[in-house]
């Protein structure tokens, strides 16, 4: 019987074919922004998660314990050495980098700024972050002068400084306190089109910062660049617990940048605000397409129970015409969703410069397709299709058959 | 009262009345019937526009409720039954021809007669072979895979009537079966169902203004507002 029903669904929703394509063309456009709007998170996130971590920041980093909140420049990573030799092993770290930081301030001729200091490895770094394809004037410790420092573009301009102009820095050295000073000049300018990082970052050599802070052979911070981005991601993972031992702390981006994680699961809700937005409308197609053919055609469904059709026969019929409507729209919007995701994948939504929790957009965003947009959506769709169904469905099934066919009996 | 055989009743309807509301206003359709109809009658029911043939037929079927009397059909008691056993009762037990056909316009003809006998759960091989047997019987044979748009007013009565009929049941009720009809493809058609009642003995009620109806029946049944005016055998 349910294989009748079910003839009897799909040729009365192909009966009037134009509402049928109509009404599954508005649903399966619902479908499509869904598949769409989830390929377009999926690239934002990826974007944002790539714009914190590749930038600067790197997959990861290993600190002394409480370096991070207090920033004291005694608080260097414990047996760092020895770190250094495990990471060089280490199957799931690609590349990472030592630094050294610590505030300090500049002074040029014109002007002073507090600043953070860092001090990187220009070699590895280079293979971590993006300091060196972000210089926009000079070059990125191209002669290895321990005197060469690279500092933001909106840094400069406060300054008032350029290429090779000098500046001197002033830090205060690690447990005594003292302050030391040593003049330094400006060979590369950079630009992360990122304003705190623009005008609060200077990077020396290595070597020059460990000697000013009197930190020889000591470092704050090892950056990591990892295998999969989504090591970072998972708190739990196995790395961050091995290097978090002799009081330092490993940590993935999403626990260097909790805001971030927050971000993503915002991102989350608002694919489900969206659907439930959508939802709402298709709901409407779907009970308006629904009540039409059913009004259309009141004596049939008399007449299916005067011959003997039960309420439930007919409860079943509704519903299985509501499921075909849904598969027509899921059908329609897959293909729409496909087209749409892959045209936007090629040519990307120029995002970049704009920021968003406390992620500045470098790129343009690429929706990306993913093969769950096609299950679970469509599903979504399909459940929701028949959920809708049932009003109109009881409806039909409520109806005294003499009342269904009083115009034609 | 006109009782045809010395059999069981099929129908026994004591103190029938049906008063709908239109508008808010009460109309009484049917105002007091007692009737009895016996297995294998060829009976129609007469009366003008709004006499309260088709509330009758209605009520008598399971199509819609009395508002006081009651109705047996077969010995059994339909306001006792559920919606459910209603629905199963008119499955097993009744066929229904309709004025306008009402035929399901999405399902072949051999569909349309099949449907009844698929809610029984007949094997296939046994659906196929009726419905061949009574398409042959109502001269439809070769127009089995047409839909009802595809078929003349005639065809689609013969495809009502075969509907009806190709379960069995004991009770066919005709509501104005030939009103759709000329003269001559009505007529043909109750001789049809007039050889079937012969051949098979089910019971026909039919509904009806048309002389060639009144002309076959072998009881008349006449309405007049809402009460039985006058029952007779004829030949």
């Amino acid at each position: 019987m349910f294989w009748t029903f079910m003839k009897l669904a799909w040729r009365n929703i192909l009966r009037n074919k134009r509402r049928s394509i109509i009404a599954g063309t508005a649903i399966g456009l619902g479908l499509a922004s869904l598949i769409f709007v989830d390929g377009m998170m999926i690239g934002m996130v990826n974007n944002m998660i790539q714009a914190a971590t590749g930038t600067f920041l790197g997959d990861g980093q290993i600190h002394r314990a409480g370096f991070r909140r207090t920033q004291e420049v005694e608080l260097t990573i414990n047996e760092a050495p020895g770190i250094i030799q495990e990471l060089e092993k280490e199957p799931e770290v690609v590349n990472f980098a030592p630094r050294v930081l610590s505030f300090g301030m500049i002074t040029s001729a014109a002007n002073l700024s507090a600043v953070t200091v860092v001090g990187i490895d220009p070699a590895r770094e280079q293979f971590l972050s993006k300091v060196d394809e972000a210089i926009v004037a000079g070059a990125y410790f191209q002669k290895e002068n321990p005197q060469d420092i690279i500092i933001g573009q909106k840094l400069a301009e406060t300054l008032e400084v350029g290429l090779y102009d000098r500046v001197v820095i002033t830090v205060a050295q690690a447990k005594t306190g003292d302050l030391s000073q040593e003049m330094f000049r400006v060979s590369g300018i950079f630009n992360f089109n990122i304003k705190e990082m623009d005008k609060g970052l200077v990077f020396i050599p290595l070597s020059k910062a460990q000697q000013m802070l009197a930190l020889p052979g000591q470092i704050h911070e090892i950056a990591l660049k990892l295998t999969d981005l989504r090591i970072g991601q998972n708190k739990d993972h196995p790395l961050w617990k091995k290097y978090s031992r002799q009081g330092n702390e490993a940590l993935g981006w999403a626990g260097l940048l909790p805001e971030l994680s927050y971000a993503l699961h915002f991102t989350d809700f608002s694919i489900f605000f969206m659907a439930l937005l959508l939802v709402g409308v298709i709901a409407f197609s779907i009970i308006n397409t629904l009540f039409m053919s059913f009004y259309e055609r009141i004596f049939e469904f008399g007449v299916l129970r005067a011959v003997g059709t039960r309420r439930s026969g007919v409860l079943r019929l509704i519903l299985l015409e509501a499921a075909s409507l849904g598969i027509i729209s899921i059908v329609i919007g897959s293909i729409l969703g496909l087209i749409l995701v892959l045209i936007f994948s090629h040519i990307g939504i120029d995002y970049s410069g704009i920021e968003f929790a406390g992620v500045t957009f470098q790129e343009a965003i690429y929706p990306v397709l993913h093969v769950g947009q096609f299950i679970r959506y469509p599903l979504w769709i399909l459940i929701f299709t028949i959920v809708i169904g049932i009003y109109p469905a009881i409806h039909a099934a409520k109806i005294t058959p003499a009342d269904a066919m009083r115009k034609s009996l | 009262m006109v009782e045809t055989k010395n059999s069981e009743p099929l129908i026994r309807v004591e103190g029938l009345r049906k008063t709908y509301t239109d508008d808010g206003v009460p109309v009484e359709a049917l105002r007091g019937i007692d009737l009895i109809i016996y297995p294998g009658e060829f009976t129609a029911i007469v009366g003008p526009s709004g006499s309260g043939k088709t509330t009758f037929l209605n009520i008598i079927s399971g199509l819609d409720r009395p508002t006081e009397g009651k109705i047996w059909i077969k010995g059994r008691l339909l306001e006792e039954m559920s919606d459910k056993e209603l629905s199963d009762f008119r499955r097993d037990n009744l066929g229904f021809i309709f004025q306008a056909y009402n035929l399901i316009p999405v399902l072949t003809v051999e569909e349309n007669v099949e449907y009844i006998m698929l809610l029984q759960r007949i094997p296939r091989e046994e659906r196929k072979r009726r419905v061949r047997q009574i398409l042959k019987e109502v001269g439809l044979e070769g127009f089995e895979k047409r839909r009802p748009p595809q078929l003349s007013g005639g065809q689609q009565q013969r495809v009502a009537v075969a509907r009806a009929m190709v379960s069995n049941p004991s009770l066919i009720l005709a509501d104005e079966p030939t009103a759709n009809l000329d003269s001559e493809t009505g007529g043909g058609l109750l001789d049809m169902m007039r050889e079937l009642n012969k051949k098979t003995g089910m019971t026909f009620i039919f509904s009806t203004h048309d002389e060639n109806v009144m002309r076959r029946a072998r009881r008349l049944i006449i309405l007049k507002d809402g009460r039985v005016a006058e029952d007779k055998q004829i030949g």
